[in-house]
């Protein structure tokens, strides 16, 4: 029985405007195309996307094991900033507790936002040098996502 | 918009085992002994208390002509006699100030209980709202402490 506290923050410069990255947070469609791992299989997502909404995420990772992503939002500013608890699980066990505030902000190119998040990993089986790679990796998919989407000038 | 975040840790030893002081938390009555607020304070609102994983608890206290403190907790996970990880909101009146990530680790030690209350915030307004909330804890552990001393202190 133990708990690893960790925190991350991380920003990135993406090429699409504040309210488009937002929508790719409050749309489950949107969200969809971007929120979870290569190669992983989503079972099932809804999201009420309101202060007090939820949102649960199922699926299989492409080691075959079954994950499920439990999330309460917090609070919203629309087309600035979202704050959500959430809870992993992996083959049916808790392995980590967490909160996440992404921030938004509008820059000539587009959006610089921040990812911030603290977590307590639970019992050696998560970890918070895996979110910082999890969260990049998100990052990554996210501006592939609202990239492909920007409107051509 | 202005966000900030901060981080503490509160390590208090409790002179009572783990399983006495994991029922000051689990317990509605026994919690009700010893989380208040500073001294004047009155209910606000009905308070709330369902202590299960995805359970909320909630609460609202200030000064009977002052605006209400209101604490809601959701609680992630509870193992018996070791460990709480749970969420928590305040608000000043209707304004959330702040979110919390929080966990509580039970340990067992020679004097009774060594309690560790980890907290990780993301805070809105106020910068000063982030040390505010270590305050704040800090006076919940003493008031455990103070909680089950005087327990030992009446058994003798």
């Amino acid at each position: 029985m133990s708990i690893e506290f960790g925190e991350l923050r991380l920003s990135r410069a993406l090429p699409a405007p504040p309210a488009r990255v937002y929508a790719a947070f409050s749309d489950v469609a949107e969200k969809d195309a971007w929120f979870g791992d290569e190669g992983e299989q989503i079972r099932e997502h809804t999201l009420e996307f309101r202060v007090g909404g939820e949102e649960h995420l199922s699926g299989v990772m492409p080691d075959g094991r079954p994950y499920r992503f439990d999330a309460c939002v917090y609070d919203l500013i629309d087309g600035q900033r979202i704050v959500y608890g959430y809870d992993l699980h992996v083959s049916g066990r808790r392995i980590s507790v967490s909160l996440a505030t992404i921030e938004l902000a509008e820059t000539d190119a587009g959006t610089e936002l921040t990812w911030s998040e603290s977590g307590a990993f639970l019992d050696g089986l998560d970890a918070p040098e895996w979110r910082v790679m999890g969260t990049n990796g998100l990052l990554d998919r996210l501006g592939g996502a609202v990239a492909a989407h920007a409107p051509v000038e | 918009m202005n966000t900030t975040f901060g981080s503490f840790t509160v390590e208090r030893t409790v002179p009572a085992a783990p399983a006495r002081v994991f029922a000051a938390f689990a317990d509605d009555s026994e919690k009700q002994a010893w989380f208040q607020g500073p001294p004047g304070f009155v209910s606000k609102a009905p308070r709330t208390f369902d202590f299960r994983i995805g359970g909320e608890e909630f609460n609202a206290v200030g000064l009977p002509d002052g605006p209400a403190h209101v604490f809601r907790a959701r609680y992630y996970d509870i193992v018996p006699n070791e460990r709480i990880v749970y969420t928590y909101e305040m608000y000043d009146g209707d304004t959330r100030s702040s979110v919390s990530l929080a966990t509580i680790e039970l340990g067992a030690d020679a004097d009774g209980t060594r309690l560790v209350i980890t907290e990780s915030g993301v805070f809105f307004g106020d910068p000063a709202e982030a040390e505010s909330r270590r305050e704040g804890t800090e006076f919940l552990a003493d008031a455990i402490v103070t909680h089950f001393a005087g327990a030992v202190a009446s058994a003798h």
